[in-house]
């Protein structure tokens, strides 16, 4: 790999950190809007239910989002402030359907430490300031004029320094803010503030309450006519007021999420730690709190955030499981539980470890994750591409052709499946016991190949060989009619639809004939100057069985042409370049719009966008798909057409958001496809591939897959083995009602197909399972998963104790074979020379595998290196071991084999607090780290002196702004060996707001080029609220702020192809590239992920 | 996690769950969330704020600001007293201290602001006691009840800022940014 990479996003974060609802894009319109960390996404609230809108990549980890109405304005407008300080005001603007930036700044401080319990943003309820918490002993102010404009922010000396939250009162004639704060007694506290905007400082408000429940960690504040505050603690919530205080106990809890149900504040609901949703009901009469009740309603995913949407709807974002849609049922279901779950979004947030395996063999890597925490753990499959669920398959070879007929023109469904080889032509038909089987239709030639079959008008067959074109009957399937072609010219190529038929004979002759019933018409002939190397005429206007326009492709001037039909007119004519010649062309629509596809015979795609009026090709633009000849043929699933290129590397083309998008299907080579709609088989494929035919159905159209096991625990750690055939993780359950002492930590066998478990061993009480692997060990075949533990005692605050335990899978259980104590938590394990590697506490340490008298194995400890604070993680390459250590940064240690000793080679001396590394090379390491930043350091073998050959270099420095927990080799894509992006090395991570990324190296060349792009594209694709992309880039933490370098954004630069037209030539004139090339480099790159 | 078998409470719940707000959405009965695809937003249109909406921190030191607003006041008010019982604790941390005394008790009470308590403290007491608490201080025992208790009130005040100024300079001396007597936080300007 290479110090350039390319960072993008295979799979977006999906951890849902906030969520509002209001009326954001019209007066009328009633939208939820989510955040997930670094994106919103603005959903519309219809009598159908959620209607997604729009997806906003944000310039920043999203720390407050909040709507607020300004005065004199008929809709919302929305507050976003970032983790790193910024802030902007958003106003949609309905016409131009665009996201209008009403304000925006950096509130940041010179000075000031940083909240311990995040940022807090707040909006008076009267629109009269914003306030913002973000430094310990200051509250930020900015005010509103009386025309809505936000003036000069100014901060506030605040005397609580640990508040836990701050919130505005309603109805006061201040702006007033209660703070909850914790003494240095560690006592809780209530305070009220009003806010003296002329004096730019608080006045005592208008009431307090001190000592409150130890846990009390929340405040929702009540709208009028009740006002006042409710405190949310773990035993107890308060309602306080000037003039009120009401207090009920409740069953020991965390609220993580509350959600105001009614406009008046009467009914909350809240959600706790463990998923318990409960309604929170405030009893008043006369606007006089009279009481306070809480019910259980049921359990949710735990929730980080609750709006309730409209009639009894509502909506659970949640970190650590699945985000809901969840309907609140007036009477309870068996189980007592009011809550029905009717949706449920897909969250894998929090990766906290994953592996790359390949388990159908296919040579295409598959994600399998650690996601979610407590009862929501759960493993996730994520897959690339589309997969065939095969139904049946019979061995057939040679296949040249395959097309599905109906029996009559009104049947829903195919019968016959017409299978054409070299020499006849076979007919296979469903038969009563559901079974395909062979059988005949009279009217068609079966001695020779079949060039085309297709369904046509009357309850008709039309079938195409070399000779003739026969019209069949398709009830009493007798030949009707007969066209031959002329003497001495055979049928090359041939295409029809339910009324057409268009052939090309060998000389250039182009034939079109109509289908009658009962007779076939030759309605126009056209002698081209070179020979037709493919043809279509699929019906892409109002008319599903006719077309007026015929696509072909041209031998020689290696050209395709639009002709007029019945005419026979040439209407365009494109010149392909290159001297590669079309081998299929197609005319399709996809989401309104029409495209003429070409495909050529060294596997590249060019696609233009056809008028259908005047038939004008624009918009040219080339993929590669493979290395093979593609066949292109439409398709339908769930009631959209897509379409199937067979070739060496099959691909599913489909439209999303008016773009075409190509994705992988999980089979090697396939040489022809059909749709085949049987009873038995709906909406199947017939797919011919390595001499077999498989009828199988499809996967929902979209790039990745996800398939969910649920845990009900939490797993922390996994590896796969490719031996036994099975996954092992490190997991923990959690008992709620258990007190302190509640978690188990087991390690746990899943089969790698049905992932059930399948053997399990108990860790010891405190004992927790830190790291597992599978390996073997010199002079020993058998294959072992070894896991690292830590004795994680209370009263210790590092762990002085932990086990290296070594198993092997034996009629698929996990058999303990040996174990090993260490003085320390066993961070990370590493095969390594064909020994174990760990990394205990500050130590390095590396065992042998050594045969006893008694036949038995154990770890006997060889060398090992101090000086580090926490070897957290540890990755090998030959003797090389490369450390991420808890506060040190990287560090390269060599193993001497002679001297049997490891010793330090390099490190970087910045004190970076380490979340991943990862090799890249022999000489590039890369490394995450808890301010969301990626960097690469290079081992410096050539320094002429000991200090600089003992410095790691960095080179690279990019804020991802996700927390990565885990860097792993492979890839999600099939990744063929010559194609361009097969020569590309890439690095999978996964993040804790359920990231899933690729980082991949590129050569110098190609760096160059991008990164010019990227700098262009700055220029036209804009930050939402006016961020700015180079800011957000920048590697920031503590210390330092640095511009990003060595590391580009593929998300930005992918975003290109999302771009109308004359944004891609302002672009393409900026980089004197044609658009075309441009979009064909930067599709390449599409399909790394 | 296993729910509670549905118990007496459960009507409850179903009492509470009547009558939930509806806007009319989510009224059909087909309940599809994801009827079409969400579209990535990419905003090549310009996006910086309008005039003078580019909101900027107020880079003056709090307490600089907070002297030279007083000034500009004619430091009128706070002598007045009526304005200075509405003060924040910060600058009157003695009379905080002295009427935390009587709070300790009586904590959990709902309270008024501190110097409230403090002046409805001041009113529960008896002339005699007011004027053997002037006297301790120093201060004239002559007048009447109420102006006694605005006399102490300020002198408190008085103190209070003092030793906030005390804690300014220490600090700035000191590079440190919190001050343990009083809990005040100030940064070096």
């Amino acid at each position: 790999m290479s110090i350039w990479n390319y960072v993008v996003t295979a799979h977006k974060p999906t951890n849902v950190t906030h969520s509002c609802v209001g009326n954001f894009t019209s007066p009328q319109d009633l939208n939820l809007i989510i955040a997930k960390c670094t994106r919103i996404e603005i959903h519309l609230l219809s009598p159908q239910g959620l209607q997604p809108m729009l997806d906003v990549p944000i310039y920043g980890r999203i720390a407050t989002l909040e709507l607020f109405r300004p005065h004199g304005e008929a809709q919302d407008y929305l507050f976003i402030a970032t983790e790193r300080y910024k802030f902007c005001v958003l106003q949609w603007d309905s016409e131009t359907a665009e996201l209008v930036t009403r304000a925006m700044g950096d509130v940041s401080d010179r000075i000031g430490r940083p909240t311990d319990n995040g940022q807090i943003g707040i909006i008076d309820p009267d629109c009269r300031l914003i306030g913002l918490h973000l430094y310990d002993g200051l509250f930020k102010v900015i005010p509103f004029d009386n025309k809505g404009q936000l003036k000069e922010a100014f901060n506030i000396r605040l005397e609580e320094l640990q508040v836990l939250d701050i919130k505005f009162l309603y109805g006061c004639s201040k702006p007033t803010i209660v703070v909850l704060y914790q003494d240095n007694k560690d006592a809780r506290h209530v305070k009220t503030y009003e806010v003296a905007l002329k004096d730019k400082d608080f006045v005592e408000g208008p009431w307090s309450q001190n000592n409150l429940d130890n846990g009390a960690d929340l405040l929702i504040p009540v709208p009028p006519p009740l006002c006042g505050v409710l405190i949310i603690g773990e035993e107890t919530i308060v309602y306080c007021s000037a003039n009120a205080f009401k207090a009920i106990p409740i069953r020991p809890s965390i609220t993580k999420a509350y959600g105001r149900v009614d406009p008046d504040g009467s009914r909350y609901l809240l959600g706790d730690h463990t998923g318990l949703l409960s309604l929170l009901v405030i009893t008043h009469e006369k606007e006089k709190v009279t009481g306070l009740k809480i019910e259980p309603l049921g359990e949710t995913s735990i929730a980080s955030t609750i709006s309730y949407l409209d009639n009894a709807f509502v909506y659970i974002g949640s970190s650590y499981g699945d985000s809901q849609l969840i309907k609140l049922n007036l009477q309870p279901d068996a189980k007592g539980s009011y809550v029905e779950v009717l949706e449920r979004y897909v969250n894998l947030g929090p990766i906290v470890d994953f592996c790359v395996v390949d388990l159908e063999r296919q040579g295409q890597g598959q994600v399998v994750t650690c996601s979610g925490a407590y009862k929501d753990g759960s493993l996730r499959v994520v897959r690339n591409g589309i997969g065939i669920n095969e139904q049946a398959s019979v061995e057939l070879q040679g296949i040249k052709g395959m097309w599905s007929l109906r029996s009559s023109t009104d049947d829903p469904f195919d019968t016959f499946l017409v299978v054409s080889f070299i020499s006849e032509t076979r007919i296979l038909a469903m038969n009563l016991e559901d079974e395909l089987e062979e059988t005949e239709i009279e009217g068609f030639c079966s001695q020779v190949q079949t060039l085309f079959c297709h369904d046509a008008v009357h309850n008709q067959l039309v079938q195409v060989t070399s000779n003739s074109v026969r019209l069949v009957s398709s009830t009493t399937r007798e030949l009707r009619n007969e066209w031959f072609a002329p003497s001495g010219y055979s049928v090359n190529v041939a295409t029809a639809n339910a009324t057409q038929v268009l052939l090309a004979t060998g000389g250039g002759h182009l034939v079109y004939l109509e289908i009658g019933d009962g007779i076939l018409h030759e309605v126009k002939h056209a002698q081209l100057e070179y020979e037709i190397s493919c043809l279509d005429i699929n019906p892409i206007g109002e008319n599903p069985n006719h077309s007026h326009l015929a696509a072909v492709g041209m031998w020689t001037d290696i050209s395709v042409r639009v002709f007029s039909l019945p005419d026979l007119n040439l209407v365009t004519k494109e010149h392909l370049g290159g001297e590669i010649i079309p081998r299929s062309v197609l005319l399709c629509a996809f989401e309104g719009i029409s495209y003429l596809l070409c495909a050529l015979g060294d596997g590249h795609l060019l696609n233009f966008m056809l008028n259908t009026n005047t038939g004008e090709l624009t918009d040219r633009k080339k993929v590669s798909l493979g290395t093979q000849p593609i066949t292109l043929r439409t398709f339908s699933s769930k009631n959209t057409t897509h379409v199937f290129a067979a070739s060496d590397r099959p691909t599913v083309i489909y439209s999303s958001n008016k773009k075409l998008l190509y994705s992988n299907v999980n089979l090697k080579e396939v040489s022809h496809m059909c749709p085949f709609n049987s009873a038995a088989f709906p909406d199947s494929l017939a797919i011919a591939k390595e001499g077999e035919l498989t009828i199988g159905t499809i996967d929902d159209i979209q790039k990745l897959h996800i398939r969910s096991i649920p845990l009900g625990e939490h797993a922390r750690r996994i590896c796969h083995q490719e031996q036994s055939r099975t996954f092992a993780i490190c997991s923990l359950k959690y008992n709620p009602t258990g007190g302190e002492d509640s978690e188990m930590h087991f390690v746990r066998l899943l089969d790698d197909q049905t992932f059930e478990f399948i053997s399990t061993y108990s860790l010891d009480t405190y004992e927790y399972g830190c790291f597992i692997i599978s390996c073997s060990f010199s002079d020993d075949n058998n294959v072992y998963y070894c896991v690292g533990t830590a004795y994680v005692l209370p009263e210790e605050n590092e762990p002085t104790k932990g086990r290296i335990l070594v198993f092997t899978v034996e009629d698929g259980k996990l058999q303990l074979i040996a174990e090993k104590e260490t003085k320390g938590a066993v961070y990370c394990l590493n095969a390594f020379n064909g020994k174990l590697l760990a990394a205990i506490n500050q130590k390095i340490q590396l065992y042998k595998w050594v045969l006893r008298d008694d036949g038995t194995h154990e770890l006997q400890s060889e060398c090992g290196h101090h000086g580090h604070i926490l070897a957290l993680y540890v990755q090998t390459r030959g003797d090389f071991i490369v450390v991420g250590d808890l506060m040190k940064s990287i560090s390269l240690l060599i193993y001497k084999h002679e001297e049997g000793a490891i010793e330090e080679r390099a490190r970087d001396y910045n004190a970076n607090w380490m979340s991943a590394v990862e090799i890249l090379d022999d000489d590039i390491y890369l490394g995450a780290e808890n301010n969301f930043n990626l960097f690469t350091v290079r081992k410096n073998s050539e320094g002429a002196t000991d200090e600089e050959r003992g410095r790691l270099e960095v080179v690279g420095e990019y804020h991802l702004g996700e927390f990565i927990n885990r860097f792993r080799h492979g890839s999600l894509v099939m990744r063929l060996p010559d194609s361009d992006v097969g020569q590309i090395p890439t690095v999978i991570f996964g993040t804790i707001n359920g990231v899933i990324g690729v980082i991949a190296s590129l050569p110098h060349e190609q760096y160059v080029f991008l990164e010019k792009l990227q700098s262009n594209l700055r220029k036209v694709i804009k930050g939402v609220g006016g961020l700015s992309h180079e800011q957000w880039r920048s590697f920031n933490n503590e210390k330092k702020t640095v511009e990003a370098r060595n590391f580009l954004d593929g998300d930005l630069i992918e975003s290109f192809l999302d771009l109308n037209r004359s944004r891609m030539d302002e672009i393409s004139k900026a980089m004197d590239v044609s658009v075309e090339e441009l979009c064909k480099r930067v599709e390449e790159l599409t399909r790394l992920h | 996690m296993v729910m509670d078998a549905p118990n007496p409470s459960s009507s409850a719940a179903s009492s509470f769950l009547a009558n939930l707000p509806s806007r009319g959405h989510f009224s059909s009965t087909v309940v599809s969330s994801n009827p079409g695809g969400m579209r990535a937003y990419i905003c090549d249109h310009d996006t910086s704020p309008p005039e003078g909406q580019h909101i900027k921190t107020n880079q003056q030191n709090i307490l600089i600001r907070s002297l030279t607003l007083k000034k500009q006041r004619g430091d009128s008010s706070s002598k007045d007293g009526s304005d200075g019982s509405r003060k924040r604790n910060a600058e009157k941390v003695l009379e905080r201290s002295s009427a935390k005394k009587t709070n300790n008790q009586i904590n959990s009470r709902q309270e008024g602001s501190n110097s409230q308590t403090a002046t409805r403290d001041l009113h529960n007491l008896t002339v005699e006691r007011l004027r053997a608490l002037l006297k301790a201080k120093g201060l004239s025992t002559k007048g009447k009840k109420a102006s006694f208790q605005s006399s102490y009130s300020f002198n408190i005040h008085a103190f209070g800022r003092y030793r906030s100024l005390i804690c300014l300079i220490v600090f700035c001396l000191l590079h440190t940014s919190q001050c343990s007597g009083c809990q005040l936080v100030y940064y070096c300007p």
